[in-house]
């Protein structure tokens, strides 16, 4: 049969955001594929350099709409590195709290995206609304859904609000008793086991050559996640389990994904019991922020976001401005390389799913 | 053998010209250019990987360029950062595919920002910017805010903001 | 190693299981229908008092998307420290960051909870917030600042200050000034809005030098320094400081240390380098002569802009040496003689002449002067005390607070022997300047017998006491006793000696209309013992040296001279500044001095002191 050639995005409803893949078919399969990112590219790490330590917080969260606090998070951490910071110790909890609220909230997004591809539209509609049972939270503590410009250099932003505790515990129970619902709905159903099960096999020699991480490569039977291997927050004083699954298929992908929110849930119950109730919430700089200034330096900081590693690099030369961020977008190798290389053999259907479970996350990659 | 002694047994086999700790587990290691490559390869194969990424950095100043390679290594649970500087006037240097074959766009990548050719790998056309007709716009010496009004126009903000105070009952 | 992950089976019947929610109360709601109302801290649409906002801008200054204009709002009144500019957002930018509402310096601005603007007019997201927010209805207040959230820094680098024990024992200089750590700190809680200029008689660069401070370039700051001052050092320490009370960091915090951080200009740059920095040097020999009588701050001032316009400048001073209350009125631990030589030094440096030990008017007349100069600048202070004039103030042991301070001074330079002060004194008046005769004597007294016993009386109650807060502070900690709201009736003497003061109770002192006026209830009373008073109830000028007919042609307001904007009298070569026109301070003196410079050289130019 003859080969032809299909524009896949920007705008197809199976895509992530607006990326495109231009890929070469030979009837339903995929023979060759070429990543068109930068749709959604911003300039964000030359804005970066051009606005105040501050400043940045109000751009930052932007570079990730699903987990926005990723960004704060790693900023900060880049930044406390830098200036030897010592951050107190409730703000280090309350981290966790947000960044575990963050990932639930990303993989119900990412793992309704499941869904939209298979046509199983329930499953996007539930996980879009139990989502916004976590925005809730995340508007109680910062003040809004989406941009929560909550994390900031030196700790948290404000205390959380008096009467949370039991808004977080019921949503959590609320979650929890949904994930058997879930399995249910879509891990069971004939379709998703038909189209995901033993489909889209990447191995684990496979993810090391693309440096990929997250669920990705920890389908493959590693349990390498970066709130264990190098601590952060307070990931070092819970208790919480790695899920690590074999086949290396789209399914277990999807399926760690559940159990990731079930392992959140259990962290975010023990920050509520753990977190001191009282304590400083943040170090202030010297000086108001408009004359922050971080000593000259450089670091890289990385946390393990609901996509694998996700990290900064930020360079100072002790001015007001940063010199140099750089954003290591959690999906930047598979989003590039891996499309390259592993999506040929796939077929069309398929494309979404690779994608989509393998969390290609353009606004990431195009910052 | 932890990340010190590491990074002094590679003092002995490599010009290292600066090395700076974040802390026990995380440091940066400087090295002459054309002793990187050997470094990286002796690093992957005592476990550093994983290649986080790859940045560069604009020393205007020094007209120099920055290449920083962010290694990290699952068993022993540090990270170095091999840095390398090269000079900024027809920036060249080869690639690191063969070692990191995942390096392939991040050198693309880095090409497009900052101009920087990497000698070995084919593929170096535009990545993320259209009809791009200025210098890589990661260089210090782009000034984004210029290159928008020259090429968008001055947008006049001048609105009369008091008479737009919007009366009871216009809304909700 | 972990277990084999189980992963789910294959069940043709479990997604029935969602056949439940069909009778499930939806967890959406359905809008507009239903309100929802954001959470407490909601980050919506702004509100601002305009009663409170003050116009500095920070919120401008701060906004990541440059969302935020200043509008001018001429209606609104302004005055030193609060400027007639209002925010204005523009919702087409504005991320809802909020930074604006933790950075204002006021307060003012804040968020509510209202979250919904719709319109096919693009106009409408301009919007100016005032109390009634974006559609004038009212919403429960948001997101707002706490401490946490603050991005101001509101508390001030503590001033290294010896301890009141220690001080008291010597006229050592008790403020010790900031290190560079220190100075850089204070200036970097400084946002620049420039409110604080306003309020200074000279309105110096205050943002622009603390920026330079901040940025470690003393050079340039030394340079905004003297563009409109050029005693830097004095001003570093004994300033009455008017800007701090304007700072815009004072509304919720500690305003900025401005005063300080002059200081800390003027001290770190060596005199050496003055003249490479300054880089002053006259624009053009203007061929021309003044004279200036005087040499307080004024006088001083006026020389320094003169010389550096061209001018052949002299100074003629009563004294034999340079400064006027700034060497023989404030005493030594607040101003010492070094950083007075320092300023001086440098306007000498320049070419100015200083003829000392001259008075006018005794010494060498104002007309034989009128002969050798072009113009003529008249600086010649407040010098004279004023006495109460209550019985028994003729006694030998009833001083004036000038004079006396004058001796010390001149004691502690070794130029006079030792003012005997006895160990019982009582010192009638509230201002600053019964605070530095106290304190003074305080001093002696510490020395000769050991111990403080200084007693403080005046009209005024504790918050009306014209001095400063800090000087009553300082006063209290060395041992001076303060009696407020006591006026005195009658000096005691006893067989010819002083014995004590008879105070009668002040219920008021000043009228409805502002006006000293004071009103006595004289069947309260109480007496101190005392074998020594100082008065220090105010100065009054010496015009001895103006010879009739030119008194005639002079016009007067008060004990004061009237001239114009620049000093001008109404005889054409005749100048005035300071105290003698404006009072009451130093800093106003050298705004008068510089005024008096442009207003000579327009008069021999003929140009115009505007430009
Ligand atoms: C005790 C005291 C403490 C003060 N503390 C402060 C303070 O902390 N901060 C502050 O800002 N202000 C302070 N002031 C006020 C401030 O000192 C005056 O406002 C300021 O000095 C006025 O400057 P001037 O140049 O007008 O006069 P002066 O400083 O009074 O100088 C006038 C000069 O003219 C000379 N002179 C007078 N007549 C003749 C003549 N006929 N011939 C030649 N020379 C003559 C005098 O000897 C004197 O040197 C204080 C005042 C006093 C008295
Ligand atoms: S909320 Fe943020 S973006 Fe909006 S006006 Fe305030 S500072 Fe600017
Ligand atoms: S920061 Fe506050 S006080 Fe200053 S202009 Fe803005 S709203 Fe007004
Ligand atoms: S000193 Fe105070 S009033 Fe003056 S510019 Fe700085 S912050 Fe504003």
């Amino acid at each position: 049969m003859k080969e032809f050639e299909l524009f896949f995005g920007p705008n197809h409803p199976g895509m992530h955001g607006n990326f495109s893949v231009h890929l070469r078919v030979d009837g339903d399969t995929v023979v060759k594929a070429k990543p068109v990112p930068g749709f959604l590219h911003r300039g964000f790490e030359k804005l970066m350099e051009r606005r105040l330590w501050i400043q940045n917080l109000a751009l930052i969260p932007r570079i990730c709409v699903p987990e926005p606090d990723i960004n704060e998070m790693v900023y900060a951490m880049a930044v406390e590195k830098i200036a030897g910071i010592e951050v107190p110790e409730k703000a280090h909890w309350i981290r966790t709290l947000i960044l575990e609220l963050g990932r639930i909230a990303a993989h119900l997004f990412s793992i309704g995206g499941i869904g939209g591809a298979t046509g199983l539209y329930t499953f996007p509609y539930w996980a879009t609304a139990d989502r916004d049972s976590v925005l809730d939270i995340f508007e109680h503590i910062s003040g809004a859904r989406i941009y929560h410009m909550y994390i900031i250099i030196g700790g948290v932003r404000k205390d959380l609000p008096e009467g949370i505790d039991s808004l977080i515990r019921e949503t959590m129970d609320y979650l929890e008793s949904r994930i058997p619902e879930y399995i249910d709905l879509v891990m069971k159903n004939r379709i998703i086991q038909t189209r995901l099960r033993g489909k889209l096999v990447l191995t684990r020699e496979m993810c090391e050559e693309m440096c990929i991480t997250g669920v990705g490569l920890r389908a493959t039977g590693v349990d390498y996640d970066i709130r264990k291997y190098d601590p952060y927050a307070a990931y070092e004083w819970v208790d919480f389990d790695i899920p690590v699954g074999e086949d290396g298929d789209a399914f277990t992908r999807g399926y760690l994904k559940l159990l990731e929110i079930q392992q959140s849930i259990r962290i975010i119950r023990q920050v509520l019991d753990k977190m001191p109730k009282k304590g400083p919430v943040n170090v202030k700089l010297p000086g108001n922020a408009l004359k922050w200034r971080i000593p000259p330096g450089e670091a890289y900081a990385h946390v393990e976001s609901s996509r694998g590693e996700y990290g900064y690099y930020v360079v100072s030369t002790g001015e007001t401005t940063p010199y140099r961020v750089h954003v290591r977008g959690a999906s930047y190798p598979q989003g590039l390389y891996g499309i390259e290389k592993y999506l040929p053999g796939t077929r069309i259907e398929d494309v979404p799913l690779w994608l989509g479970t393998m969390d290609v996350c353009p606004p990431e990659i195009d910052r | 053998m932890n990340l010190k002694e590491l990074i002094s047994e590679l003092k002995n086999k490599y010009r290292v010209l600066d090395e700076k700790f974040n802390d026990p587990n995380h440091t940066f290691v400087s090295i002459v250019p054309d002793q990187l490559h050997a470094a990286l390869g002796e690093l992957k194969s005592y476990g550093w990987k994983h290649l986080s990424t790859i940045s560069c950095v604009d020393w205007i100043d020094d007209n120099e360029f920055e290449l920083v390679y962010h290694l990290w290594n699952w068993d022993s649970r540090s990270q170095i950062s091999l840095k390398t500087r090269i000079s900024r006037s027809n920036p060249h240097f080869p690639t690191i595919m063969h070692i990191f074959p995942t390096a392939k766009y991040y050198e693309r990548d880095i090409h497009e920002f900052f101009g920087v050719e990497f000698d070995g790998n084919s593929e170096m056309e535009p990545l993320f910017l259209e009809f791009w007709d200025d210098i890589p716009p990661m260089r210090k010496d782009f000034d984004p805010l210029k290159y928008s009004r020259e090429k968008f126009g001055e947008r006049d903000y001048k609105v009369p903001f008091a008479d737009f105070i919007v009366e009871e009952g216009d809304q909700k | 190693m972990n277990k084999r992950l189980e992963l789910p089976k294959k069940s043709f019947w479990s997604p029935a299981s969602a056949l439940k929610y069909l009778v499930k109360k939806p967890v959406t709601i359905r809008v507009p229908k239903t309100y929802r109302e954001a959470s407490p801290r909601y980050r919506g649409f702004h509100v601002n008092d305009w009663d409170k906002c003050v116009g500095c801008g920070t919120c401008a200054e701060v906004c990541p998307t440059d969302a935020i204009h200043m509008v001018e709002f001429e209606e609104i009144p302004t005055e030193p420290g609060k400027r007639n500019w209002r925010p204005a957002i523009d919702y087409g930018r504005c991320s809802f960051c909020a930074l604006c509402v933790d950075v204002c310096t006021t307060g003012s601005l804040q968020m509510t909870r209202e979250y919904i603007h719709i319109s096919r007019d693009p106009n409408t997201f301009f919007f100016v917030p005032n109390e009634k927010g974006i559609h004038s209805v009212e919403y429960p207040v948001g997101y707002e600042r706490d401490e946490d959230s603050d991005l101001l820094d509101l508390d001030r680098v503590e001033m290294p200050v010896i301890e009141p024990q220690e001080r008291v024992t010597s006229f050592i200089e008790m403020v010790r000034g900031y290190s560079k750590e220190q100075a850089i700190a204070e200036a970097s809680r400084c946002v620049e809005c420039e409110l604080c200029r306003s309020a200074c008689p000279a309105q110096m660069h205050i943002p622009q030098y603390i920026h330079q401070i901040w940025k470690d370039n003393l050079d340039e700051g030394l340079r905004y320094l003297y563009k409109t001052n050029p005693l830097p050092e004095v001003c570093g320490r004994v300033c009455t400081h008017k800007c701090e009370t304007a700072c815009s960091i004072g509304h919720r915090g500690e305003p900025v240390a401005i005063r300080w951080l002059k200081r800390y200009i003027a001290d770190s740059v060596p005199l050496e380098r003055y003249h490479e920095i300054l880089d002053a040097k006259p624009v053009k020999p203007a061929g021309k002569s003044v004279g200036v009588i005087g040499s307080g701050p004024a006088g001083l001032s006026a020389a320094y802009y003169l010389v550096l316009m061209g001018y052949d400048v002299t100074i003629y001073e009563a004294k034999s040496r340079p400064g006027g209350v700034m060497r023989y009125g404030i005493p030594r631990y607040r101003l010492p003689d070094d950083v007075l030589d320092k300023d001086i030094a440098f306007i000498e440096s320049l070419g100015v002449r200083f003829v000392m030990n001259t008075k006018v008017g005794v010494d060498i007349t104002l007309s034989e002067l009128k002969q050798r100069h072009d113009a003529i600048v008249l600086a010649v202070g407040f010098t004279k005390g004023r006495s109460t004039k209550v019985p028994g103030s003729d006694h030998p042991m009833v001083l004036q607070a000038l004079p006396l301070l004058e001796k010390i001074r001149d004691y502690l330079r070794g130029d006079a022997p030792k003012p005997a002060v006895t160990d019982d004194v009582v010192v009638i008046g509230g201002g600053n300047v019964a605070m530095d005769i106290a304190r003074s004597v305080a001093r002696l007294q510490k020395q000769e017998y050991g111990k403080v016993s200084v007693k403080v009386a005046c009209l005024e109650s504790e918050k009306e006491m014209p001095a400063d807060k800090e000087e009553i502070e300082e006063a209290l900690e060395e041992g001076v006793e303060i009696h407020p709201t006591w006026g005195p009736r009658q000096f005691l003497v006893e067989n010819g000696e002083l014995k004590g003061v008879e105070l009668k109770r002040c219920i008021r002192v000043f009228d409805e209309k502002g006006k000293f006026n004071p009103i006595y209830n004289e069947n309260e009373r109480k007496t101190l013992t005392a074998s020594m008073v100082i008065e220090a109830i105010g100065q009054a000028p010496d015009y001895s040296l103006l010879p009739d007919e030119i008194c005639q042609k002079l016009d007067f307001v008060g004990a004061r001279l009237l001239t114009d904007e620049y000093g001008q009298t109404s005889i054409p070569w005749l100048f005035a500044a300071g105290d003698i026109v404006h009072g009451p301070d130093i800093i106003h003196a050298i705004e008068d001095g510089h005024r008096a410079a442009k207003g000579v050289d327009t008069f021999l130019t003929g140009g115009n002191a505007n430009e």
